[in-house]
């Protein structure tokens, strides 16, 4: 291709990719009582007014609580069964691998019916969130598990025979030596897991307790019966908290790993 | 510091003995290579002595100790890999005192010891470097001194000059070298390289499928090779087809060739009229113009490598040889030679076992 074509291709792309996020944007600072698109006159009244709204706020609250629980189990279950895969699975190594990415080979819906079967099978129900986070924990694990057996694949066995001949145990060798050289698997495993923990609408939907409700059900809840700008700030709000999480883990974990 | 002593040491994959029985008693402080082509057991024998891999069977012992039992964390042993396998999230310093902060040693002597080897392997400047800022050289030198601050037991090389580029790997066979005499450390290193082999080492253990074919000094390895294997896998070697006239003692033996009559030496005895192989190095031939006594030939092939020119001789006799020179001496492709070889260039090689 021409470069002129090439640049004009890749615009559209990104044009396609982005025009709905800026639409959104764009719509939320409507200062009309209607979710039009382009807006009748600016104003952030629709932000005003999320944040006092107090169902909104308390799913906000929710989502991003069981966002974090999520991610932290799955983070550590995800990295545990891609340690056992890499490593030790040996002739299961197939099997391990079908089973851990399963949650996202089957259609959601059919592992949120089962798993609601199964939480009322053995009698904890939806009263409690730990059928949810289950359901979340389920769903994450995948993306953790590929992106850490994927740093750990390049994890060269002979650093940790350097460490042993060192005189380092077990314990030491996975803290200073294997850990950190795999970190950029794990944080973006992690990334994954509580992005689209907060993003996930059908497993909530099913396993969510009466009367509690996370930040997407909430709108979907809300978009039924009224049509304001105000859906368009909350979504907003849950894209920049997105971009958040994303760039705050960059800084401060460091997805880059050191200089190599 | 450590004797080590390896006996019988077996190790099994399955049904493929990998190591067969292999029994080496090293002296404190000497320097041994183990040398042999591609999967003949170097790299597992080396991993047992670490402690990498359990022996099948058999016994290695540090200073009479049996250390089999003893995870290769508790060894005290310092490794060097062909890969260098530094850990690439540490600075060279950082690298360097891993092993120092395993054994608890305190900050200040730290620092000392950290001094003192970077050093020794001249890489004073660069304990802040990443191991990808360094050469391959380099990264070499911080491997090798990351084994040695520890101050171990024993030094384990494994192929660690493989992937440096000609020049460098000589440079750096003399630089292990002088640096091993210095510390006085009991030294095992694997390689294929015989040259390497040679250069560096005390002793030279030489391994086949597994099995030990001959342990000696390389000057004995070279010149009293056990077998034709042993022999050709040490150096380029003529095998000249002679037969037994007599015993003559000392461990000599009369063996009539197409070089005349000589008084071979030899290991194995053999009766008189044995038809027997001699091996004749390339550089022990003398060449010199036609008819001047010796076997008569002619030269078929000339190739010039600087420090010395190959020749390929044609025997009238049949014989091709493969002779070795230094390039004063002018002969030509073509040309008609004598061909002289000493009773000492020959050796009478004992059946491969
Ligand atoms: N983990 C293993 N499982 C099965 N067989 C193995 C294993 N490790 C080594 N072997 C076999 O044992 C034999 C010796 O291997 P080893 O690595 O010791 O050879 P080597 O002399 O170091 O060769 P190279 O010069 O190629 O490194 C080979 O035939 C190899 O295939
Ligand atoms: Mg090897």
């Amino acid at each position: 291709m021409k470069r002129p074509v090439f640049t004009l291709y890749c615009l559209l792309v990104y044009a396609f990719l982005l025009a709905p996020i800026l639409v959104v944007v764009g719509a939320s600072f409507n200062a009309g009582n209607f979710l039009t698109f382009p807006p009748q006159g600016l104003s952030p009244r629709w932000y005003v007014t999320f944040f006092h709204n107090d169902v909104f706020m308390r799913a906000i609250r929710t989502s991003l609580w069981v966002a974090a629980v999520a991610t932290v189990i799955s983070g550590t279950i995800g990295t545990m069964a891609a340690l056992y895969y890499v490593q030790h699975a040996g002739r299961w190594k197939e099997a391990v691998r079908i089973a851990m990415l399963a949650p996202l080979l089957l259609p959601e819906v059919l592992t949120a019916i089962a798993l609601l079967f199964f939480v009322y099978a053995i009698g904890i129900g939806t009263t409690t969130m730990i059928g949810m986070i289950a359901g979340h924990v389920l769903i994450t694990l995948p993306f953790v598990f590929i992106n850490v057996s994927a740093s750990l694949e390049s994890f060269d066995p002979s650093w940790d025979m350097a460490a042993r001949s060192l005189g380092a145990d077990r314990l030491t060798r996975f803290r200073r030596i294997m850990l950190p050289l795999i970190k950029p698997g794990v944080i973006g495993g992690a990334l994954f897991a509580f992005i689209i923990s907060f993003d996930t609408f059908t497993i909530s939907f099913m396993l969510k307790g009466i009367g509690t409700s996370t930040l997407p059900i909430q709108l979907f809840d809300y978009l039924r019966t009224n049509f304001t700008p105000e859906a368009a700030a909350v979504s907003t709000v849950s894209i920049v908290l997105t971009l958040v999480v994303v760039i705050v883990s960059e800084k401060v974990l460091g997805l880059r790993i050191h200089r190599f | 510091m450590t004797e080590v002593s390896i006996e019988r040491l077996t190790k099994t994959f399955g049904s493929a003995r990998a190591v067969d029985c292999i029994s080496i008693r090293i002296a404190d402080g000497e320097f041994i290579s183990l040398l042999g082509p591609s999967g003949c057991g170097k790299t597992t024998t080396l991993k047992m002595i670490a402690g990498f891999e359990e022996a099948s069977e058999g016994a290695i012992r540090f200073d009479g100790k049996d250390v089999v039992n003893v995870p290769a964390e508790k060894r005290d042993i310092g490794m060097v890999f062909q890969n260098y396998a530094l850990f690439p999230h540490m600075t060279v310093d950082q690298n360097l005192a891993f092993g120092l902060e395993m054994r608890k040693i305190a900050k200040p002597e730290m620092r000392e010891r950290i001094a003192k080897v970077l050093d020794m392997v001249q890489l004073g400047g660069y304990s802040d470097r990443y191991p990808n800022q360094l050469s391959g050289g380099q990264q070499q030198r911080v491997a090798l001194a990351r084994a040695l601050v520890i101050e171990p037991k024993i030094l384990l090389l494994d192929e660690p000059l493989a992937n440096l580029d000609a020049k460098l790997r000589e440079e750096m066979r003399v630089f292990i070298r002088d640096l091993q005499r210095r510390v006085g450390i009991t030294t095992v290193y694997v390689t294929h390289d015989q040259a390497e082999a040679m250069t560096m080492s005390d002793r030279v253990v030489v391994m086949f499928g597994g099995r030990i074919a001959q342990i000696g000094a390389p000057s004995d390895i070279y010149e009293r090779p056990e077998n034709l294997e042993v022999a050709q896998f040490v150096g380029q070697v003529n095998l000249v087809k002679g037969t037994i006239t007599a015993a003559a003692g000392a461990g000599k033996s009369r063996v009539a060739s197409v070089f005349g009559e000589v008084a071979v030496d030899s290991r194995t005895d053999h009766a008189p009229g044995a038809t027997v192989t001699l091996s004749l190095r390339p550089e022990a031939i003398e060449l010199k113009a036609a008819g001047q006594g010796g076997a008569q030939g002619k030269v078929t092939a000339r190739y010039y490598s600087g420090s010395i020119i190959d020749y390929r001789i044609a025997l009238d006799s049949g014989e091709t040889l493969h002779v070795q020179t230094f390039p004063n001496i002018r002969i030509a492709e073509g040309d008609r030679v004598s061909v002289h070889a000493p009773a000492d260039g020959f050796w009478l090689l004992g059946a491969a076992k």
